[in-house]
Parts: C-alpha cells; sequence; structure tokens
C-alpha cells in the first residue's frame, strides 16, 4: 500500500477544514487544531488502479501563517494549498506559505485550492488574478458548500505525489 | 587495434622513420606487450565464448556476497525463483523439505503450545483464584457495570503491564510503515494514531526547544496507557502499554528499533509512501508485544478510583439505608403503640438493641400473645425478646372474658357487663342458670349476676307438674273463707304436685316456690275484700301444710280486687274471682313477675 503525507495549509477563515472534512476520515475533534495545530485525516484513492492512501495533515492557520508549525511540513510529498476566492488577500499570503513548506517539505508539488467558487457574487478576484494564478499554481476552484471541485483536488494532489517520486532525492 | 600514437610521434614516423618501424614495433612489444596480450585474451573471451562456466563458478559465491551486501536487488530478483522452485519441490516430493524444516519446527511447535496452555491454565487460576474473594465479587460487579467480560476484567487488574501495540513510523513523514496488535485486541486507525503521535512529537519538542538535542518525546501516560517512544535515525518506534511499563521495555524497543534500521536501511533511505516493503517487519514488531501478569499480586499501588459511580453508590446506601432505619423506627412505634393500647398488656419496658426488641411487663393470661400481635404489624417476631409477669386486669373486656370462660354459657346466652355486674340475658337450661348464679361469685371483677334477662328451661317433667298446679283453683262462697270439699280434694293435688315439684328442684340444686294468690268479687268494701283475699289464701295455706308442704317455700298474695281473673260474664267473673290460685316457680329468682 502506498500512503502519501500531504499537508493542508491556508489562511485562517479560507475554509479549509470544511472543505475536506465531508470527503476524509477522521478520528480526531477540531480541538486538536487548536491545541496541537494539527489534525491528521485520511483519504483513500484509486488513480488508475493505484491505491494510495493520502495523510492529511491539516495545519492549524489562525491569524497569520506564523501560526503553522513549520515542522509538521516536514516530509509532506505534496502540499495543499487553501485560499478564499472571495478574500483576495488571502491569495496575496500564498508566497509566503510556498516559501514556508519549502523550508520545511523541499520543493515538494502543490496544489492551490481556490475555495468558495460558489459565492460568485462576492468573488474578489479579476479575471487577471486569476490569470496570474494560474500561470504559478496548480489550481483547482472548490466550494466546500457544494463539494465542487474536492475530488478533483485530492486527485491531483494523489498523481502529483506519485509523478513526484523519481524527483524527489 | 586503433593507433593510439600521439600526432607529433605519427607525423616524424611518416617523415624520416620509416625504416625503423620494425625497431619501434619491437619496442612497443617490450613496453605493452604483457598488457596488450592480456587485453587480446579477454577479448577473445568475450567475444568467442560469453561468460567461461569455469570462471562464473569461481567468481559466483563471491558476487552474490557482495551484491547481497551492497543492496536487496539480489534477493529481490531471486525471490520468485526460490519461491518456484520449492513449490516445485514440494509439488514433486513433499518430504524432502519436511525433513529439512522439521527440526526448525517442531520445537517452535511445542514452544507455542507450550506457552497456550501456560497462558490458558494460568488464566483459569487466577480466575478460579479471585472468583469468590471480594476482590472477585469486585472485578464482577465491574465486569457487569462496564459490560466487558470478566476474564478481561481479571486480566487487567492482574496484569502487570501489557504492549498492546507497536508502531513503527517513517521519521519524517509520519507515515505508518508497520504496526503490531496484541492478539486479542482491536486497533483501527493506526495510520492516523502514527500522524498524531508524529505530530504531537514535533510539537512537544518545539515547545521544548533546548531539549530537542536530547531525544524529544520519549514517554507519556493517558490512564493506564503509557506511551513509550524510541527514535532511530530514520524512524520511530512506538509501544502502547497498559499498566506499568518497565524501563527493560525501552531497552528492548532500542534494540528493535536498531535491527530494524539494519535489515531495512534500504528500503528506509528510499522510502517514498510504499508501505509494502516493511510487511516483512512485523514479526519484528510483534515480538515487542510482550504481557506480563503478577503470578503474586501485591497490592497495587495506584488504583484508579472512578468515583462517580462510587458516590452514586454510597449515596444509593444511605438512602436505602436511612430508609430502612426510617421503616424500623416506624415499625417499632406502632408496636410499642399497639402492646400499649391492648387491653390486659400493661407495659412497663420497651427496648430497641441493634436488632433486638426487648419488652417487659404484665400480661394478663386472657390477653392475646404480644408475639401475634407484632406478628399482624409484618414485625420479625424472631428478634423480640418477652418477659411478662401473670396479673388480673379489671379492664371490661378482660371480667367479660374471664366471665365467658368461667360460666361457658350455651348457645342462647348473651353476657354483658355493667360496671361490676354480670347480666346474662337470653333463655338456658335451669340447670346452667342454677350452676351460673353459684361460679359467678368466682370470677374477679364480678361482684353481682343479673340473671332477670333469662329463661330457665325446667326440665319438661316439672315443666308439667308446674302447670297442672297453676291449671288449679280453690273456689270459695260469698263472703267465705271455709274450704268447701271440693277446695279440699284440690288442696291433695296441689299439695301432692308441689312436693315432687320440690323434689325436682332440689335434686337440680335450687328449690320451688309455690305462691298462692287471694282474690276476692267485687262486692263490699276494698279493705274487707282485701282482708277475705289474704283469709282465703291462708286457709288454702294452712290445708296445704296440713298436707305437709313446709311454709319454708311458699307465700301469698292478698289481691283483693286489684287484677281480677278474666272472664265472660259479670256472674262468672264474680265466681272465679272468689277463689285462690297457684304459681310455682324453680330455680332462683327469675322469670320475672308472675303472669296473670
Amino acid at each position: 500500500m502506498i500512503q502519501k503525507k500531504v499537508c493542508m495549509v491556508g489562511v485562517f477563515g479560507t475554509g479549509k477544514t470544511s472543505l475536506v472534512q465531508r470527503y476524509v476520515h477522521s478520528m480526531f475533534s477540531e480541538r486538536y487544531l487548536s491545541t496541537v495545530g494539527v489534525k491528521i485525516e485520511r483519504k483513500p484513492l484509486d488513480l488508475d488502479g493505484t491505491a494510495l492512501t493520502l495523510v492529511l495533515w491539516d495545519l492549524a492557520g489562525r491569524d497569520k501563517h506564523e501560526d503553522i508549525t513549520g515542522s509538521y511540513l516536514r516530509g509532506a510529498h505534496a502540499v495543499l494549498y487553501v485560499a478564499d476566492g472571495t478574500r483576495k488577500e488571502t491569495c496575496d499570503q500564498l508566497p509566503e506559505l510556498r516559501a514556508l513548506a519549502r523550508e520545511f517539505a523541499g520543493d515538494v508539488p502543490g496544489v492551490l485550492a481556490l475555495n468558495k467558487s460558489d459565492l460568485t457574487g462576492s468573488w474578489a478576484l479579476s479575471r487577471g488574478d486569476e490569470k496570474a494564478l494560474e500561470a504559478e499554481w496548480d489550481l483547482v476552484r472548490t466550494s466546500a458548500r457544494t463539494g465542487d471541485g474536492v475530488e478533483e483536488t485530492f486527485r491531483r494532489l494523489g498523481r502529483a505525489t506519485l509523478a513526484s517520486k523519481e524527483a524527489r532525492p | 587495434m586503433p593507433d593510439e600514437r600521439a600526432p607529433w610521434e605519427q607525423a616524424s614516423a611518416s617523415a624520416q622513420y620509416d625504416a625503423s618501424a620494425a625497431d619501434l614495433a619491437e619496442l612497443r612489444e617490450l613496453i605493452l606487450g604483457a598488457e596488450r596480450r592480456r587485453l587480446e585474451e579477454l577479448e577473445r573471451r568475450l567475444d568467442a565464448e560469453g561468460l567461461n562456466r569455469e570462471a562464473l563458478a569461481e567468481l559466483l559465491p563471491e558476487a552474490i556476497a557482495l551484491r547481497a551486501g551492497r543492496d536487496r536487488q539480489l534477493a529481490r530478483a531471486l525471490a520468485p525463483t526460490v519461491e518456484n522452485a520449492i513449490g516445485e519441490s514440494v509439488r514433486r516430493n513433499p518430504r524432502p523439505i519436511a525433513t529439512a524444516i522439521f527440526p526448525v519446527l517442531g520445537p517452535a511447535i511445542r514452544k507455542a503450545i507450550a506457552e497456550a496452555l501456560a497462558d490458558l491454565v494460568s488464566s483459569i487460576n487466577r480466575a478460579l483464584e479471585h472468583s469468590f474473594s471480594p476482590r472477585g465479587l469486585r472485578w464482577r460487579l465491574e465486569a457487569w457495570r462496564t459490560g466487558v467480560p470478566y476474564a478481561q476484567i481479571v486480566l487487567r487488574h492482574a496484569l502487570v503491564y501489557r504492549v498492546e501495540q507497536v508502531f513503527l513510523i517513517d521519521r519524517d513523514t509520519g507515515l505508518l510503515l508497520a504496526h503490531a496488535v496484541a492478539p486479542e485486541l482491536t486497533a483501527s486507525d493506526a495510520d492516523l494514531i502514527s500522524g498524531m503521535l508524529t505530530a504531537i512529537r514535533d510539537f512537544v519538542a518545539d515547545s521544548f526547544a533546548r531539549e530537542r538535542e536530547v531525544g524529544g518525546l520519549r514517554r507519556f501516560s493517558v490512564g493506564e496507557l503509557t506511551v513509550m517512544v524510541e527514535q532511530g535515525p530514520q524512524a520511530l518506534i512506538a509501544a502502547v502499554v497498559r499498566g506499568e511499563a518497565p524501563d527493560s521495555l525501552l531497552t528492548r524497543l532500542q534494540d528493535t528499533l536498531e535491527t530494524i534500521h539494519l535489515q531495512f536501511a534500504g528500503a528506509l533511505a528510499d522510502f517514498d509512501g510504499d508501505t509494502a516493503q516493511f510487511a516483512s517487519a512485523r514479526p519484528l514488531l510483534e515480538e515487542c508485544l510482550a504481557t506480563k501478569i503478577a503470578t503474586d499480586h501485591p497490592r497495587e499501588g495506584r488504583q484508579r478510583v472512578v468515583w462517580l459511580p462510587w458516590a452514586l453508590a454510597a449515596l444509593l446506601l444511605v438512602v436505602v439505608l436511612g430508609g430502612l432505619a426510617l421503616r424500623a423506627r416506624l415499625r417499632w412505634d406502632r408496636a410499642v403503640a399497639r402492646l400499649r393500647s391492648e387491653p390486659g398488656i400493661v407495659l412497663t419496658q420497651a427496648e430497641r438493641d441493634g436488632g433486638r426488641w426487648r419488652f417487659a411487663g404484665l400480661r394478663d393470661p386472657l390477653a392475646p400473645d404480644p408475639a401475634v400481635l407484632l406478628a399482624g404489624l409484618a414485625v420479625d417476631t424472631g428478634r423480640i425478646e418477652q418477659r411478662w409477669e401473670p396479673y388480673l386486669s379489671l379492664r371490661p373486656e378482660l371480667v367479660l372474658a374471664r366471665a365467658r370462660r368461667s360460666l361457658s354459657p350455651p348457645a342462647g346466652v348473651q353476657l354483658a357487663l355493667s360496671g361490676d355486674t354480670l347480666r346474662a340475658t337470653g333463655s338456658a337450661p335451669l340447670d346452667w342458670v342454677v350452676s351460673a348464679e353459684r361460679l359467678a361469685a368466682s370470677v374477679p371483677g364480678v361482684s353481682a349476676l343479673d340473671l332477670s334477662g333469662v329463661t330457665a328451661e325446667v326440665p319438661p317433667e316439672l315443666a308439667q307438674l308446674q302447670r297442672e298446679i297453676e291449671g288449679e283453683q280453690v273456689l270459695f262462697d260469698v263472703g267465705s273463707a271455709a274450704l268447701g270439699a271440693t277446695a279440699r280434694s284440690a288442696a291433695d293435688r296441689v299439695a301432692e304436685r308441689f312436693g315432687r315439684v320440690e323434689a325436682g328442684a332440689a335434686a337440680l340444686g335450687t328449690r320451688a316456690t309455690l305462691v298462692l294468690i287471694g282474690r276476692t268479687d267485687p262486692t263490699g268494701s276494698d279493705t274487707a275484700n282485701q282482708a277475705l283475699s289474704r283469709d282465703r289464701a291462708e286457709a288454702v295455706l294452712a290445708a296445704l301444710a296440713v298436707r305437709g308442704v313446709s311454709r319454708g317455700g311458699t307465700s301469698v298474695s292478698a289481691l283483693g280486687t286489684t287484677r281480677p281473673l278474666p272472664a265472660g260474664k259479670p256472674a262468672d267473673r264474680a265466681r272465679i274471682n272468689r277463689s285462690v290460685s297457684f304459681r310455682v316457680s324453680v330455680g332462683p329468682q327469675v322469670g320475672g313477675e308472675p303472669s296473670q
């Protein structure tokens, strides 16, 4: 069986936890996020016949990324970044998060979930902003409410971890 | 063979020294000849014959050892072939393989069986040992309360420690490489626990950064569980231990971790999420799943007190005991009140001493048995001690009861007490009436017997005589008190019959009374008539006396014209009222007034 460690990072309020909670198995309560700063979940996937289990480390992000315990990122095979499409500042902090991930996990693949895609009315990103993000990121538009894009995000993460096998030292 | 000469060498050779080519060849032969021949030999071997069997046979063992030391590729490559070969061999003839592995399997199987049996015997012993002890009962209660099987409760308490789970965790990713769990337990989500353990370890290490170099989190406890963590360069081993985890266990974990690092060095270094290659590490982890049970069970040092159920039990106990005490108290009060209110019982002492009740006092023999009274109040009479002095009660109920017992009245008679006079009503045989009068005098509390309400049933022969006497009438002439012949013969009959009545009454222990009732017709004055009626009665009485009737049993009643005898015609009425008639009574003075 193949397991991969995936860390989930995002600015507070981007709906990171609620994005995945319906799609993963967890035995720990939300309390862990505020106490230990991490909550671990499991997401089994079947990628073209390859059974793969993503062990998700949902890292707490309260106000700033400084709250994230860097050592939790160590050994991650991939990083799931979560930003909120209705709050542009959450996207602005993505480079800092990526830098943090690189520092602790190395140059591992990452997928950006641009969340709250259902709230088109309060969408804060211009077409240009999105273009710029797409150029830089493997981007999936997601909605915690409708579930749009969530499975796709996991699959992309899974594929990325399998593809990067050779790339890792 | 290619020309290996340098360019300058080639140029000068072609220009000046063609003749000396042979010399050069000779020189080359001198310098490089030996090497060239070896190269040619190698070339010949490679080109012409491929790998020489001889050489291969020479090199193979060394090559295998070399490669096996470098990585696991050779083992991986050979594994399918070896498996097939063994399979084929067994298919063809199982005996050689069986013979070969028998010396290994035999002792292993024996050991496993012996251990299983020893465990079984020991757990049965323990269960029996604890079955009926207070501790056993407590454990049974716990089993009942928690729904956990009794055997597991016994195990849990008799346990010194048990390694329940062992995790092998990749150090960097926190991914679970291998996991072993004690046979009778189930563990789910080991991969999540593994991740969380790593996270907690990181969390602790980051929080107490200074201690990090010393080795980070090595041991923490949760209730009865202790988690022990040993850290290697590439992997961690963590054991979940129930009970008192000994330090020797850490050494054991260290050893195991070292062995794993040694055996799986390559796999650990190259680990990229594929845990299948660590399946063979599981037996190593399983070796750490030890259970130690106390054979001699010293008092547990730290007993976990689950206070809430105990507090509830204690509260319940208090309520129940309080309720019982209250009930006992009420019952006691009721019992005392009952005894006090009972006629014929005088309670002088009532004590309650633990479960024993003591009563003492006076009791009329005719009063009901106190034990029976209390039994009626649902009191356990087995715990009652009682001491009663007999006495005679003058309470009306008791006096009446005593009278009933002494007189034993016939069914037709009711007794009642009025003050100290016993009144009887109804009808009874004469002999009872006679004896009642005598007996009543001896009943304490009764000073008089009133039999006026009792009709004495006179024996028939006496009643017959009585009727005959009372049917007689002695008639007189107008104004006269002299007895004629008819009167004398009537006196004869009356005297004779009354004598028999008197004899019968005497036989019954009583006496007979004869009343002579004198009357006159209405002519003349009342005074004269009164005197005349007396004279007439006296005259009959004298005649009876002559005929043997004693005066003691007789009396005279002179009515004159009062209460005349009734008759149809006035002439008849005058005639029958110039007479003396009789009234006979038998027994004590009962039966009321003489009837007309």
